[in-house]
């Protein structure tokens, strides 16, 4: 029998080896332990890692772990080397990526209906960038495809799961707590003087206006 | 000289009506319908004034705009049941609206998160190749075993250089469409000589397993049906093809 800590020791290995999302049940396998145990392990490693405040994060997506950089360090990380910076998404695949998001397993028909606008292109679009998936047909009419979103959707927007995602009836309470918090990274950026600083106080002040 | 005009891009009717009734300040809940198809419609004309193709979608929700515009003038009441019921013809669309609203906010949320997560950094997974391969595998065999196994090797190799010597090679001669008619037509006369005066296609195919012959015969057959000697019938799809003699008597040549 192997002693949590020598566990918990091998996971953190595992994880660094391994780069992508570490399968729960991978890892479990390899300890003869089962996947309540790991997960919690893993659950505890990233409280250790986050209490400490490291620079490596563990991220969870579903049932499998990452280490992935801190946030706060974002800056830093482009100042010694330029990462490929990933193009956003537009309002539009915003909007459809929300509906199936939210109402998955869901048709192009009842997106379309949602919009008052025909998907197709931007559902194309998601699909490409694997963010949005087929999971299957409708039983209705003409057996629609159903969409869902996939991992990458969760590991882009930084979602556990699915369940994590904030209601959609008070959604808007929910920005603006998040707003709140970025106060947080106001300090790190006050330290540079840059245009986006002057282009952050710019937006402040519009919105004092209203 | 021409002029840039900005123009604020809608990404679909909704999202201009949202944006109208925002402007002018209105509760969803009691849009005043005639101002804002009036708006509404300003815009369209706006975006067809400066050649924008107006998507057809936002002329679905004009004429809606009209439609409910123009029941508001009417008495608002239905009866059910002989009960009168007030009935308020921009509900359906204020429902729609807020649903609408509802995935708007929903997709400034994501877009919130998409612009934290960008902050997030992980790293590709590299090569781990030189992990995952499995390792030598060491031969545990002493050396009286090895040389058998190599006695037993070149003795294989001589026996098949021996077969190679005394054999060749050779193509079977493939039946020509010529051949394969004569064929046929001698087995309807052997077919007549015992009273048949039908055959299946099948039974003009030497050899079922081989396409090249079923190709031959069939091309035959339908030669042999345009030279009238032979005619054919299916009597349902994907069924049994007979052949049957045609006008011409076989031993009739030209």
């Amino acid at each position: 029998m192997n002693s949590k800590k020598t566990i918990k020791s091998a996971f953190e290995s595992m994880m660094y080896i391994w780069g992508e999302p570490l399968d729960v049940k991978d890892a479990a396998d390899i300890f003869n332990i089962s996947r309540e145990d790991a997960e919690k392990y893993f659950l505890e490693l990233q409280q250790e890692y986050e209490q400490e405040g490291r620079g490596i994060v563990i991220r969870q997506i579903n049932k499998s772990f990452q280490f992935v950089t801190r946030p706060e360090n974002a800056e830093y990380i482009e100042r010694l080397c330029t990462p490929v910076k990933i193009k956003r998404l537009s309002q539009s695949a915003l909007e459809v990526l929300a509906i199936i998001a939210y109402r998955q397993p869901v048709t192009k028909g009842e997106i379309d209906a949602i919009r008052g606008v025909k998907s197709d292109r931007v559902i194309d679009g998601l699909m490409k960038k694997n963010l949005v998936m087929v999971t299957g047909k409708s039983n209705g009419i003409g057996r629609p495809l159903l969409y869902g979103t996939t991992e990458e959707f969760l590991k882009n927007f930084g979602f556990t799961s699915i369940k994590d995602l904030p209601d959609i009836e008070n959604i808007e309470s929910v920005i603006n707590v998040e707003a709140d918090s970025e106060i947080v990274y106001d300090d790190v950026e006050k330290s540079q003087i840059s245009i986006d600083e002057v282009e952050y106080e710019s937006d402040g002040t519009e919105k004092n206006e209203e | 000289m021409s002029y840039k005009v900005s123009l604020q891009t809608f990404e679909g009717p909704f999202d201009l009506l949202v944006y109208l009734i925002e402007n002018a300040q209105m509760s969803i809940y009691d849009i005043k319908i005639a101002e804002i198809t009036k708006q509404y419609m300003e815009y369209i004309e706006t975006m067809k004034s400066m050649d924008v193709l107006v998507a057809t979608e936002f002329m679905v929700l004009a004429a809606t705009l009209i439609d409910i515009k123009s029941k508001m003038l009417l008495p608002r009441t239905a009866t059910i049941d002989g009960t009168y019921i007030d009935e308020d013809p921009r509900s359906e669309l204020v429902e729609r609206l807020l649903e609408y609203k509802k995935y708007k906010k929903g997709a400034d949320f994501l877009k919130e998160q998409e612009e934290l997560m960008s902050m997030v950094y992980e790293k590709p997974q590299e090569d781990i190749s030189a992990y995952l391969e499995e390792p030598d595998e060491y031969l545990a065999l002493d050396i009286k075993q090895f040389a058998s196994a190599f006695e037993l090797f070149l003795r294989k190799k001589k026996k098949e250089e021996d077969v190679r010597a005394h054999y060749t090679r050779v193509e079977r001669e493939k039946a020509t469409i010529e051949s394969r008619m004569s064929f046929i037509k001698n087995k309807f006369r052997s077919a007549f000589t015992h009273g048949l005066r039908r055959l299946s296609l099948k039974e003009l195919i030497p050899n079922k397993k081989d396409k090249y012959d079923v190709v031959v015969t069939f091309i035959s057959v339908l030669q042999l049906m345009r030279d009238k000697y032979l005619n054919a019938e299916q009597k349902s799809t994907y069924g049994e093809i007979e052949i049957i003699p045609g006008e011409r008597e076989l031993e009739d040549e030209q």
